[in-house]
């Protein structure tokens, strides 16, 4: 048994390739949206400069104050600055943050899960118990919290989305592997004498795999959430970041008079946070839906 | 390195503490406090200790002469003993419960309270202060001179407080007569009546034990209830010392965590006064029915200061570049929209007429001469100038740190920006820590205020470390002689020294607003907000 594809249970078995993710995505009118909109922000993300008429912290004083025209599309802030370039440009920095965020906190997620359930016992009981420690508090509150600890800085904002989406990823793993690890293939690839890592990673894994994905992409739409909101709360990244919370922050004080200012961060936290919501709902009905067999 | 590393700790234990505020604060509001012009002239004291307490007196049906109830929006309030208040709703609150021994006019000049008047001696040593007649405290005794000499020995004996530094130099205190108090002083201080007058210098009743607690003034207005966090609830004193005052029937400071919140309650007539407001809430409210808007312009200002004593600042020049690379004029279109006065980079405003010299201007804008003033530092492109801007997140100083930041990139100055929650900024005393800081300070009545505490050699807050004998001397004859042309003439030098080569910046003197219903009249705003003075504003509507 030296591939472990073959020896899987069948509902674990991921659709063969990306493109056929992809068109089932696409088969689907509310994920095609969530997908379509989510892939628009990546291309922002990607080419936001390119398309920015100005540039991110660009003041042109004799400016400012304006409301949404020809030259500035989504008007200016108080400061003279083109809300436009500057939500275009946050799209990078507020999909890479909590893009690379997930990421970590998916594989550190990934690697106690495993270790958790495939080990049990003592060690299990450690880990899930201080996991689950973290999960009583609140996301925002445990945000806050190390954010006081850390200080305000993009690597804390993303050590904050890494400790607060590690238990979460975990307990997932965890409990996929619980329900894999007494099966055939484990026993037989431990017999067989191969190493931890090959069991963890080249056998139990892979039967993770579905479930991890669409736990990942959920993650990321409340990492984008997260983020935003601790720059609304003024306490993740910086000014003069075009974070678009920070944004919506910065522009609460003059919303009676520069109302643009704020409704257009605003508005693309919200969809590209609905966007990333469809998309995760489309993959799960995809990876585990359409194949659990229920 | 070690020290530095623990002091890092605490002050991210501090930033955890106050971010757990910050979360309390936010759960109770709908949205987190902010902005104002408007700092206490002290940076906040964040200490929340002190106990929240609801007392109650006996209501009184309010006599036919005292007409209408103000309520007005302030900050919560979190000490309320005179001797640890700072902010404008707690100043305002204490304003109206006890009664200054001399108090200052809106044209900041001393005017008698408590003191019905008052002769100096000609050495300036000796203050005689005769007392008013007819006054009494709230609980019925009769005010005399024993309760001045006990209030003003505590404000100078309790260690650590600001008063024990201002009242230093008061040799003595003594009762010269039932209604007579004299104040005797170790060296001449022309400023004496203005220190007398000084926010915390509130009488309160001889052997007063807990002032944060039970209110027993002599003030305008008495104590009804205080609900922390909600409100705190006044009525007219009916024997108030002074006839026909106070011309309301009661007054009501309501607790507003939020700015905006409190203009839309003062829109929707829920409120009757706000003086707390960024410059667009003011703005928005000008084409408003039934409310009334003023502005005035004040002292107060953001400090931009660079601390001297060590690199970068250590060098001259660095400041200088940052003053060539600052433009003042957008500063002040862009980030106070007009409103206020453009900045000498000295605490002697224009409000000062007299100290004031508007002839002492700093260098036009210039970026290039600024690239060539970082370059004799040693600063070019391959080793540019780099520096974290600490900025509170209150009031317009997150803009002008951003301003800042931009006009400063022109010159090759490369900012990162560390915008922090008011409290931590001022927690631990970390703002006297770093290197480039705003501080918002508020408006004083006399200009020697800002010299002894923030640029005078080992001044208590001295945020830039700035240490010049010469400015030592300077502001040493301006606070001490008797001379006025000699202080005047001090003040121009010391105007003319600070552009040359003080750490600070100062971009611009704020402006005071106040928003009032139009059914209320008499209504004069004050500089420092707190001290306005409701006594004699009356009712006119139905």
């Amino acid at each position: 048994m030296t591939s472990n594809g073959s020896s899987l249970p069948t509902q674990l078995s991921p659709p063969s390739s990306r493109r056929s993710i992809l068109r089932e995505l696409f088969a689907r009118p509310a994920s095609a949206l969530g997908t379509t909109i989510f892939l628009l922000f990546v291309l922002l993300a990607i080419c936001g400069p390119l398309l920015a008429p100005y540039e991110l912290n660009q003041q042109i004083y004799s400016d400012a104050r304006q409301a949404p025209s020809a030259t500035h599309w989504f008007g200016t802030d108080n400061l003279g600055r083109d809300v436009f370039s500057r939500v275009i440009l946050g799209a990078r920095d507020i999909l890479t943050l909590s893009g690379l965020g997930t990421l970590l906190a998916v594989l550190s997620g990934v690697t106690f899960g495993l270790i958790s359930g495939y080990y049990g016992g003592l060690l299990d009981e450690l880990i899930m118990r201080f996991f689950d420690s973290l999960l009583a508090m609140p996301a925002l509150l445990l945000a806050l919290l190390l954010l006081g600890i850390l200080g305000p800085a993009v690597s804390s904002v993303m050590i904050v989305i890494v400790v607060v989406y590690t238990p979460i990823v975990a307990r997932v793993v965890r409990s996929v592997v619980l329900s894999v690890k007494t099966k055939a293939f484990v026993e037989a690839a431990r017999i067989q004498g191969e190493s931890l890592w090959r069991i963890l990673f080249r056998e139990i894994l892979p039967s993770v795999l579905p479930a991890l994905a669409v736990e990942a992409s959920l993650r990321f739409s409340y990492a984008i959430f997260l983020v935003a909101s601790l720059g609304f709360l003024g306490v993740g990244v910086q000014p003069p970041s075009p974070n678009w919370g920070l944004m919506v922050n910065e522009a609460r004080q003059h919303v009676s008079q520069l109302p643009w200012a704020l409704y257009f961060p605003a508005g693309a936290i919200a969809i590209v946070v609905i966007g990333v919501n469809l998309m995760a709902d489309g993959l799960k009905r995809v990876w585990q839906g359409g194949t659990v067999g229920k | 390195m070690k020290i530095f590393s623990e002091t890092t700790f605490r002050l991210h234990k501090k930033r955890a503490v106050s971010l757990l505020l910050l979360i309390t604060i936010l759960a109770l509001a709908a949205c987190g406090g902010t902005t104002t012009n408007n700092t206490p002239a002290a940076p906040a004291n964040t200490d929340t200790s002190s106990t929240n307490t609801t007392t109650e007196t006996n209501m009184e049906e309010p006599a036919m002469s005292h007409k209408g109830v103000l309520r007005v929006a302030m900050q919560p309030v979190v000490n309320l003993d005179p001797i640890a208040i700072s902010s404008d709703s707690e100043v305002l609150f204490a304003n109206h419960v006890y009664d200054y021994l001399v108090d200052v006019d809106a044209q900041s000049n001393p005017v008698p309270r408590l003191a019905s008047g008052w002769t100096i001696s000609d050495d300036g040593l000796t203050y005689t202060f005769q007392l008013a007649e007819g006054v009494t405290w709230h609980d019925g005794s009769a005010f005399s001179a024993a309760d001045v000499v006990w209030t003003f020995n505590r404000l100078r004996q309790t260690e650590g407080t600001a008063t024990a530094d201002l009242y230093a130099n008061i040799a003595n205190i003594e009762a010269t007569g039932d209604l007579e108090v004299t104040f005797t002083l170790t060296n001449p201080n022309p400023f004496f009546l203005y220190d007398l007058s000084d926010n915390h210098a509130l009488v309160l009743k001889d052997g007063t034990e807990d002032a944060s607690t039970t209110f027993n003034g002599t003030g305008p207005f008495k104590v009804v209830s205080y609900t922390p966090e909600d409100r705190i609830v006044m009525e007219a004193n009916e024997t108030y010392f002074i006839p026909e005052q106070p011309k309301l029937a009661g007054l009501e400071i309501i607790f507003f965590n939020d700015d905006t919140a409190a203009i839309e309650a003062l829109r929707g007539g829920q409120i009757d006064l706000a003086m707390r407001m960024s410059t667009s809430l003011f703005q928005s409210l000008q084409e408003e029915a039934g409310i009334t808007t003023i502005d005035i312009p004040t002292n107060g200002f953001d400090l931009v200061r660079l601390r001297s004593d060590r690199a970068p600042g250590n060098d001259p020049r660095v400041i200088q570049a940052l003053k060539l690379a600052t433009d003042r004029d957008a500063i002040l279109n862009v980030v106070q929209q007009g409103y206020g006065a453009v900045g000498n980079d000295s605490p002697i405003g224009p409000l000062y007429e007299a100290y004031h010299n508007p002839d002492a201007q700093p260098p036009a804008r210039d970026v290039e001469a600024a690239r060539a003033l970082l370059a004799a530092a040693g600063y070019d492109e391959s080793n540019p100038l780099q520096l974290t801007l600490h900025t509170p997140d209150t009031g317009n100083r997150p803009d002008l740190a951003a301003v800042l930041k931009e006009q400063w990139a022109e010159a090759g100055v490369e900012i990162e920006l560390s915008v922090e929650p008011e409290s931590v900024y001022y927690g631990d005393d970390g703002w006297l820590e770093v290197d480039l800081g705003i501080t918002g300070w508020g408006s004083r009545p006399y200009p020697q205020f800002y010299l002894d505490v923030m640029l005078i050699t080992d001044a208590k807050w001295n945020e830039s470390h700035f240490a010049d004998t010469e400015f030592d001397e300077l502001a040493q004859t301006a606070g001490t002689t008797l001379d006025e042309a000699a202080r005047v003439q001090a003040y121009y030098n010391i105007q003319d020294l600070l552009i040359d080569h003080g750490p600070v910046i100062i971009p611009y003197y704020f402006a005071q607003f106040g928003a009032i219903s139009n059914q209320f009249d008499g209504f004069t705003l004050k500089a420092f907000a707190g001290r306005t003075d409701f006594r004699t504003i009356s009712y006119t509507g139905e």
